[in-house]
């Protein structure tokens, strides 16, 4: 039975809800945060924007103390940080209170020690956040889930084990085959989906919000959706606009494209102002019409070889050459730039083949490669950072790349712009792009329909695209990202290794209220951790949870589980 | 005691002032919950590079080399760089503190002006109409939320008729077009931009000399000397703004000190409403995302500042009421 709208208690839903109609002026507060709004969580707090990010404003309890299970803790961000996760986490938390009786805790976290009591200190019993943005699953699910990650800041936060996983994901990795890695990842996903270490709550969208009278032809790549290298380049401007007009809720931090936290806000920026060996299409797929090397092979398990443009040149009218490749490359890995040292890992060393061709050897076998690595690292002058003796921290003022976009002038807090490179192989439409700091969501609304902006960059997903979405001046487009709500038990805790518990925990979450009530129906139901939008790489053919209470107390009394007069659970002995 | 040595001994306090408020604030950013670098670290570092990140900010030090270190940074002016931006804290200030200044500088004199003026009248027309509007609108300034003002005027004036732009200090994306900050405020496009934010935040602060101006007033006028100003058949106007006004202005001097000071820690709400780019939401963003050295040295600055203006202010007192001794 999947759970109705109505099946959620009203007085329960409005109780866990109800900070949300406060929502709009905490926000004011210069606290919508990171990506609050809701891109990925990005290691950011995302502010980015977003900033934002309060400390804990309390907890809430769903207290059955007469259970033999322990209190559970479900770690929740402040309403301030990202309102609709706060709300859906009280609710989920009082539904496991209520309906199964978990002797609950809710405790309010500031998104930074959040982060850390989940993924450094495992102290925790239940966590809930946006998943990072990624373009090639499987080397995400092997630092969550592989057996080696459990000590503490590895990556497997979860502390699910399972040995024939590991064994799996590593055989993936190392696989050159494309083909055989589509069968190896749908594999790796039914073992995940049947033993639910991690469940997506919401597959959430990607969304283009745009002006409609001024820009169109919006079309998403995997990673970075409708902010992505893809999407730009295919942009098309309406009437006479020349520019592209965005808006971020928060200045960037940096103009150094080592030394950045990954946060989408300079993700996006620096996507345009650099080159990277490989860029993909809205298939996901490498394409070398758009890309920095026109031609690449595997010579072998652990050796790439790519041909490189000619004819290219940095910002700064200096040529682009293979010897600036390989020493991007070898740069990131002898400086152990901390941005990039999971990519480094992979990495043994680049040497130039010839004036087109660059060579690189890696330190193991990496099978998706290109989606791993050379899609990742941006390609930097030889000639601007050679003498930087300590990359990550350099204080950028003027970033030199050779992407479509070249720096303009970054205003700190106020504006950051940048023109159109006219010499590139994939040539934007407009000619130039800026970012409006503006804190304020009405702000930002009133400016899009008017045409002072023209674009959403940001991805706020809220009542205020819910109302405006129809204006005859907005134009919106959404597509089925990678990333997701998850909610993580933490099997080291007692009766979360159990399997049974976890999948009756799953049936328990109300998916469609949080998705219809919470986020206004713009995600959809989440049902499978590797997303359809990985194409290919995604299977339908996994373990489908019913979302009801029913099933879950039916699941858990299969397993042995009873509930004293008081409603409390009771492991079985 | 003079005022040679008034001075010496208030320099002395202001010192030991400035390295306790040093050392609540070490202190406090270091008993905050949560991890510094977990804004600055990406989710995709290894545990290897996290560490030596956090190294490299010297956070795994014990606290009270970390301490030490800070306190001789301190006496150099030396707030270290940013964990975010990796700039020095001291240009952070210097891009974020003058915005806020010209912003908040030009409110506090529209509201002192106006406050000031209106209290000197609605003291002296005690139990009139226009007394109990002004001191009813004095409160009403001081109650009404300021960002829910500035939303109220944005609404209106920006969203409706469109007089008054709706963000930042220039119009959008025309970055990059000013050659220095006096060439950028000295434009009618910023000055436009300037009005809203700087009225909103004026109707605010005005209501508190005003207050205080009144009732200094309603003091001042009881006293003997203006009977024996009216006596001397001195004209009305001269005894209200003359007399009366000039002796009840010292509360508002302390007052002014003060806000002024408080000034320069800008205003987050307005500054978030109005996209203004001010140091007040860079503090609290510092603050939120565990950016020690900014935070640190924004709050140090804010500290100093309301420091040293309260010092000027019990110079000023003697200077302006010779009855005031420096003892």
């Amino acid at each position: 039975m999947v759970l109705s709208d109505e099946d959620v208690n009203r007085r329960k839903f409005l109780k866990a809800t109800t900070a949300g109609g406060t929502a709009g002026l905490t926000a004011l507060a210069g606290c919508s945060g990171g990506d609050g709004g809701d891109g990925g969580d990005g290691g950011d707090g995302g502010d980015g924007n977003d900033s934002s990010e309060d400390g804990s404003d309390g907890g809430d309890e769903a207290g059955n103390e007469g259970s033999n299970l322990p209190t559970y803790t479900y770690v929740n961000n402040a309403q301030s940080y990202n309102p609709p996760r706060h709300d859906a986490i009280n609710l989920i938390a009082s539904q496991f209170g209520d309906e199964l009786g978990l002797d609950m805790e809710v405790d309010v976290l500031e998104w930074g020690t959040l982060f850390s009591r989940v993924s450094q200190e495992y102290n925790y019993s239940f966590a809930t956040w946006h998943t990072f943005f990624v373009s090639e699953p499987v080397t995400e699910l092997n630092n969550l889930f592989n057996s080696g990650n459990t000590d503490p800041g590895e990556g497997n936060y979860s502390g699910y084990e399972n040995p024939d996983l590991d064994e799996l994901m590593g055989n993936y990795l190392g696989e050159p085959d494309a083909d055989t890695r589509i069968d190896q990842c749908h594999e790796i996903q039914q073992i995940l989906m049947d033993d639910v270490p991690t469940m997506p709550i919401t597959q959430m969208p990607q969304a283009a919000i745009f002006n409609s009278n001024q820009v169109s032809n919006w079309q998403a790549d995997l990673a970075n959706g409708f902010n992505s290298y893809w999407t730009m380049i295919n942009l098309e401007m309406e009437g006479d606009t020349s520019t592209l007009k965005g808006y971020w809720p928060e200045t960037l931090s940096t103009m150094n494209v080592l030394g950045h936290n990954d946060e989408s806000k300079h993700v996006y920026q620096f996507n345009m102002m650099y080159d990277f060996l490989v860029q993909l299409n809205n298939n996901a797929e490498p394409d070398p019409e758009v890309s920095l090397a026109t031609d690449w092979n595997r010579v072998d398990e652990t050796t790439m070889e790519y041909t490189i443009r000619t004819d290219h040149s940095w910002h700064d009218g200096e040529d682009l050459t293979a010897e600036d490749v390989a020493f991007t490359y070898n740069y990131i890995n002898d400086n152990e730039v901390p941005l990039y040292s999971t990519q480094s890992q992979y990495i043994d060393s680049a040497e130039v083949v010839d004036e087109e061709t660059v060579r690189i050897n890696m330190a193991e076998a990496l099978g998706p490669f290109n989606l791993a690595v050379a899609n990742l690292l941006p390609i930097i002058p030889e000639h601007m950072w050679a003498d930087r003796d300590n990359p990550s921290q350099a204080n950028i003022e003027e970033p030199v790349g050779s992407g479509p976009m070249m720096f303009d002038y970054w205003e700190q807090g106020s504006e950051f712009g940048m023109v159109k490179f006219d010499d590139h192989f994939a040539p934007v439409s407009f000619e130039e792009r800026f970012w409006r700091v503006i804190p304020e969501a009405s702000t930002v609304w009133e400016n899009l329909i008017n045409g002072e902006l023209n674009y959403e960059p940001f991805g706020r997903i809220d009542r205020q695209l819910d109302q405006n979405q129809d204006n005859e001046n907005i134009g919106t487009q959404f597509q089925t990202a990678p990333t997701f709500w998850m909610f993580t038990p933490n099997e080291r805790q007692e009766g979360l290794g159990d399997v049974q518990m976890r999948k009756a925990l799953v049936e328990a979450i109300p998916r469609t209220a949080i998705v219809d009530q919470i986020l206004f129906g713009f995600p959809e139901r989440g049902f499978n951790i590797v997303s359809p939008a990985f194409g290919p790489l995604h299977t339908e053919d996994v373990t489908e949870y019913e979302e009801s209470i029913d099933a879950a107390r039916s699941r858990l009394e299969e397993a042995g589980y009873t509930w004293n007069d008081d409603g409390a659970i009771q492991a079985p002995e | 005691m003079g005022k040679a040595s008034f001075v010496v001994r208030r320099t002395l306090q202001l010192v030991v002032t400035l390295w306790a408020v040093g050392t609540v604030l070490f202190g406090l950013f270091r008993l905050m919950p949560g991890d510094p670098t977990s804004y600055v670290i990406s989710s995709q570092m290894t545990q290897e590079a996290r560490r030596q990140l956090i190294e490299s900010y010297g956070l795994n030090d014990p606290l009270y080399i970390q301490y030490f270190r800070f306190l001789e940074n301190l006496v150099v002016l030396n707030f270290g760089q940013s964990f975010h931006s990796n700039q020095p804290v001291t240009d952070v200030i210097a891009t974020y503190l003058p915005n806020t200044l010209v912003l908040m500088l030009t409110a506090f004199v529209i509201a002192y002006a106006i406050g000031i003026t209106l209290g000197v009248l609605s003291g002296w027309y005690r139990g009139s109409r226009f007394e109990r509007s002004t001191v009813i609108t004095a409160l009403t300034a001081r109650s009404v939320p300021t960002f829910y003002v500035g939303l109220i005027v944005l609404w209106i004036f920006g969203a409706t008729f469109g007089v008054i732009p709706m963000s930042g200090m220039t119009s959008l994306g025309t970055g990059g077009q000013s050659t220095g900050f006096l060439d950028m405020v000295f434009t009618m496009d910023f000055v436009r931009h300037l009005i809203a934010p700087a009225a909103v935040l004026a109707f605010y602060y005005m209501g508190y000399p005003l207050l205080i101006m009144r009732s200094s007033m309603l003091e001042v006028l009881s006293e003997d000397f203006i009977d024996v100003c009216r006596a001397k058949g001195l004209k009305e106007r001269t005894i209200m703004f003359k007399h009366a006004a000039r002796n009840a202005l010292l509360p508002i001097i302390t007052a002014a000190a003060i806000a002024l000071g408080y000034a320069v820690g800008g205003s987050v709400l307005i500054e978030t409403v109005f996209a203004w780019p001010g140091i007040g939401r860079e503090m609290v963003r510092a603050v939120l995302r565990r950016d020690f050295p900014v935070a640190q040295g924004t709050f140090i600055v804010l500290a100093s500042t309301i420091i040293f203006l309260n010092f000027l202010a019990d110079l000023a007192y003697g200077y302006l009421d010779p009855r005031v001794t420096y003892d």
